[in-house]
């Protein structure tokens, strides 16, 4: 049993506790509060004058699937040959090595769980996943969700890659809608299919691995993680998602604040960033941080991310801060890094504050969380310390 | 409620009102005439000249985007010659900075038509929108889809067979690839209609054949993208083939078969003209032609091509064809009532009538004069651009 004691916690659900302590036990929160008694034998963190807060949670990552520093040996985020690659999966292109920069940055910088995804270049990008950053032997063992969306794109990335580089479809935004809408009803056709003839194994289609992949998509079951950065783009996801009755986040969010009512309206949560980035090309030209109290006001459902290691993951919380100076609350960009991510990801059962029953993931600090002078301390993931200094 | 006093009220379906009064309500045209009282305290817009807001029957504004390059540029699928299941609707960007879309409301293009390009034999469906931005285009959308998109002539020659070395390089062959696409549209309605009652034998779900579908259901017609004479006559050979329904859009050629496509009954959408002539297929460009189509009896209207011109030269353009012998109000109409008609909107745009929507254009002068200014413009009843 740990016990960290005397310290600020932030719980982020439940308020703020001036002088507290948070016990854990057997990987989880065992109890948390101003009075908790810390049992005898108890390993006892004095955390005086520090900030406790839970692990951050960055929903939007691509750490471990391209590699730092290494080239194109260790780039494997982007299976840029085929517009429509549902079948492949980021989990099968992740290094977990405890030397792998990105998981090194996350740990150091007290992000805890990431959703790992596929890049933007294809139309259809394959199924991300979501790991605590602890690396282990086998990714598979640092896995919460796999497969946790599937990465879809819109706009230049696709228009680009193969409209122009290739001269290929998708060339223009119609033609990127076009070819999602033939593999979401090829996806249909198949399941009606597969549905039709359950009973007669001659008659049943070939198993297709890509229409498998897109099916738990059309079952309303798995989300399609849209990266748009203009508010079209993401008007014409939500026209095809409505179309298919289909889950989606909008990623990137770069143009939210344009139509931050009606992506409220449709309950469709914003996954904001990569904030600290420059405006690298025309549809990322409306980038600013205002964007967060826009859709915030108008009720949006928002997380921050990093768009690691497009973004230093990091930045996550110097981005929060950012968000507050130009207006976001400070309690809500909290949020924005730790539940409303856990939230939109489906894991706040197990992540995202601090609550008595989930995860030991937390974060200490010597200083306001959201100030970038503060340093990380300690770090703990499942209730192991896996950082500190 | 707001009021528009006019010194002259064009209506363009019933003649030229004097001192005529307009009043709106939610939206629409309540009432129309020289003897209408004005409610007390309702607010009241005076102009020289109103007119309905002008129609643009053929345009690609907010999908080739102003000023950007490649990233904005959405308006042609110049990948495959054949790609019915593409939608102008996905291209569009419907910010209020969108130069194409800020020039149509300083000019009172109040409804247009937004097609794909011409680099395809079958580009995709078009649209038929408000010009007012809105935070989705589809808040905009009057019709949709509005029509289905064909190319003939230089283009898809040039993209596929030039450039690509793929058919089609020639006529005949944008003759073979339509012909293919619409003969395997009609076997797959055949073979979904014999088959309704036992789902097993369906054939299976095909996106760019039903996008074909309406077209041979006569629900949406071809927009024909053809500047030669003996282009078009292809596109209505195969029409009459296949019994589905067009209209010939840039008819450069218009004045060389003008009796010929009056006979067949299919309308014609004309221009660009305030251009230079790019192309061979262009070289008989000239404002004789809109004269030689009204005198065979074509239905027709006039087009910008915007941004292949500009959407402002709209009613320059009609000026011109009257300075070419064009009747002065069939010009007015080439660009209000009868694209609405040939787009299948003139029982909400077009002309001033009751009940249609208050989409107004008012002036400080004649409306095909180049000096006269567009003070204010309106659109389902609101003030949309104000001098």
């Amino acid at each position: 049993m740990l016990a960290l004691v005397n310290g600020k916690i932030l719980t982020i659900t439940d308020g703020v506790i001036k002088k507290g302590t948070v016990l854990v036990e057997d990987g989880k929160i065992k109890a948390l509060g101003a009075d908790v008694e810390v049992p005898s034998g108890a390993k006892v963190i004095n955390c005086r004058g520090k900030w406790v807060m839970p692990g951050l949670v960055d929903a939007h990552v691509h750490i471990g699937i391209w590699e730092e520093s290494v080239g194109w040996a260790g780039n494997d985020g982007n299976e840029a040959t085929d517009p429509i690659t549902p079948h492949v999966r980021a989990l099968d292109g992740i290094k977990a090595n405890a030397d792998e920069g990105g998981l090194k940055a996350a740990l150091e910088n007290g992000v805890t769980t990431v959703q790992i995804l596929p890049g933007s270049a294809n139309v259809i990008g394959g199924t991300g996943v979501i790991v605590k950053t602890v690396p282990k032997t086998s990714v598979d063992e640092m896995v919460l969700v796999e497969p946790s969306g599937m990465k879809v794109a819109f706009g230049e990335n696709p228009k680009r890659v193969y409209g122009v580089d290739k001269k290929v479809l998708p060339s223009t935004r119609m033609g990127v809608a076009g070819i999602m809408r033939e593999w979401l009803y090829k996806t249909k056709t198949y399941m009606e299919k597969k549905d039709r003839f359950k009973d007669e194994p001659d008659k049943l289609p070939e198993k297709d691995l890509r229409l498998e992949a897109l099916e738990p998509v059309l079952r309303g079951v798995l989300p399609m993680r849209v990266h748009a950065h203009r508010a079209d783009d993401a008007i014409t996801a939500i026209r095809i998602c409505e179309e298919f009755g289909i889950k989606m986040s909008w990623e990137h969010a770069t143009e939210g604040h344009r139509i931050a009512d009606l992506v409220a309206a449709k309950g469709i949560p914003a996954v904001w960033g990569p904030g600290l980035n420059w405006r690298s090309k025309w549809e990322t030209r409306e980038r600013t941080f205002e964007t967060l109290k826009t859709m915030y006001d108008a009720g949006v459902k928002i997380a921050i991310q990093t768009d690691a290691d497009n973004g230093k993951i990091g930045f996550l919380p110097i981005s929060a801060a950012l968000a507050v100076r130009d207006g976001l609350p400070e309690e809500e960009a909290l949020k924005a890094i730790t539940i409303n991510p856990a939230e939109i990801l489906g894991i706040a059962d197990r992540v995202g504050s601090l609550e008595v029953g989930k995860d030991a993931d937390i974060r200490v600090t010597n200083g306001d969380p959201l100030d970038p002078r503060s340093r990380v301390e300690l770090v703990l993931v499942d209730g192991e310390i896996v950082f500190s200094r | 409620m707001l009021a528009v006093k006019g010194k002259k009220v064009i209506t363009i379906t019933n003649g030229v009102i004097k001192d005529g009064v307009i009043l709106i309500e939610k939206g629409k045209i309540k009432a129309i005439g020289p003897d209408i009282k004005i409610p007390d305290g309702v607010k009241t817009l005076k102009a020289k000249v109103v007119m309905p807001g002008l129609v643009e029957a053929h345009c690609h504004i907010g999908i080739w985007e102003e000023k950007i390059g490649w990233a904005g540029s959405d308006g042609n699928e110049a990948t495959e010659p054949a790609t019915p299941h593409v939608r102008a609707l996905d291209g569009i960007k419907a910010n209020a900075d969108e130069g194409g879309l800020v020039a149509a409301l300083q000019e009172g293009i109040t409804t247009a038509q937004v097609l794909p390009g011409s680099a395809n034999v079958i580009g995709g469906t078009g649209v038929v929108l408000k010009t007012a931005p809105k935070s989705t285009t589809d808040e905009m959308v009057i019709k949709d889809p509005s029509g289905m998109k064909i190319a003939f002539g230089e283009n898809p020659r040039r993209v596929y067979g030039v450039e690509k070395k793929v058919m089609p390089s020639t006529r005949m062959g944008v003759a073979g690839v339509l012909r293919d696409w619409l003969q395997k549209t009609k076997n797959y309605l055949e073979k979904k209609e014999r088959t309704a009652d036992d789902p097993e034998k369906q054939p299976e779900y095909d996106l760019k054949l039903e996008a074909l579908a309406p077209v041979i259901r006569k629900e949406i017609p071809f927009r024909a993208h053809a500047h030669r004479a003996d282009d078009v006559a292809t596109a209505i050979r195969i029409c009459e083939e296949f019994d589905v329904d067009m209209s010939w859009e840039h008819a450069t050629e218009g004045h060389r078969i003008a009796d010929y496509i009056a006979e067949k009954g299919v309308p014609a959408v004309w221009g660009p003209s305030l251009m230079a002539r790019p192309k061979w297929e262009m070289r008989e460009l000239s404002y004789d032609t809109p004269k030689v189509m009204y005198d065979a009896g074509v239905k027709f209207a006039i087009q910008t091509d915007a941004v292949g011109s500009s959407i402002r030269f709209l009613p320059i353009c009609a000026a011109f064809s009257v300075k070419h012998g064009l009747p002065y109000d069939y010009a007015l109409k080439a660009i209000t009532i009868v694209p609405a008609e040939i787009m299948g909107v003139a029982d909400r745009v077009g002309s001033l009538e009751v009940g249609k929507d208050a989409d107004l254009r008012l002036l400080n002068g004649d409306p095909l004069e180049v000096m006269t200014k567009v003070q204010k413009v309106i659109i389902d009843g609101e003030v949309v651009h104000s001098l």
